[in-house]
């Protein structure tokens, strides 16, 4: 009688240490469970920023590259401009030059002091306020106008 | 940049050019383009200015976007 009680006995007492052992593992998973999504929940913070960031930089790459497109156009058109100004309608600017010599020599000066001005702008030197301010066709610097009058709409 | 002088000689004005030249006191001698020569310096003189722009407007971009991004770090 007395065996079996203590068999008894003895079979709770496993019972109950095995239950606050798994209890004691249950709480220490739950620990490094915790520890894991605080740590996952941390990186994905970390990844949203990263995307957030790329996005960002995403777009300061295409605007770059839209106005470097547009600036590459409009420069594109300041040499299309230059190359009417020798061929348009089949000009002959050495003909020119015979018949009208002075006045060909006065524009050909005049165009190289804007073709230096030109340089001196693309090489970092600030507009003048008459640049800035020029919005007709006689205001402008016909070699460049546009590096050198952003205030001009070609009409 | 130093401005420079053209002058359009033709074989009718040569004459009065060189002349001209040696009564401002300036050697009589010039270096020549033909019509077509001329219009490819001023397209080369073009060209040489636009890849200026861009190169200047490249690295504007590189400097905005390093810039700010070193803003950000402070």
């Amino acid at each position: 009688m007395l065996g079996i009680r203590l068999f008894f006995i003895g079979l709770i007492a496993t019972a109950l240490a095995g239950g606050g052992f798994y209890v004691m593992k249950l709480q220490k998973d739950n620990a490094i469970l915790k520890a894991n999504a605080i740590k996952m929940e941390s990186a994905i913070a970390d990844q949203k920023t990263l995307i957030e960031n790329q996005k960002k930089d995403f777009e300061a790459i295409l605007t770059a590259n839209k106005e470097m497109n547009d600036l590459i156009g409009k420069l594109k058109t300041d040499f299309a401009d230059l190359d009417k100004r020798f061929n348009k309608k089949n000009r002959d600017v050495g003909l020119l030059a015979i018949q009208k010599t002075k006045a060909i020599e006065r524009i050909t000066n005049a165009a190289s002091v804007k073709a230096n001005r030109c340089i001196e702008i693309a090489s970092g030197s600030p507009l003048t306020e008459k640049e800035i301010n020029a919005t007709k066709k006689s205001e402008i610097n016909t070699e460049c106008p546009s590096i050198a009058n952003p205030n001009y709409i070609p009409y | 940049m130093e401005q420079l002088q053209w002058h359009i000689i033709t074989s009718e004005n040569a004459a009065e050019v060189f002349a001209k030249l040696e009564a401002d006191g300036i050697d009589p001698v010039l270096w020549g383009l033909t019509d077509k020569d001329f219009e490819l310096l001023a397209k080369n003189f073009a060209q040489i200015r636009n890849k200026m722009v861009e190169t200047n407007a490249i690295l504007e971009k590189y400097q905005e976007y390093y810039e700010s991004e070193e803003e950000t770090k402070e």
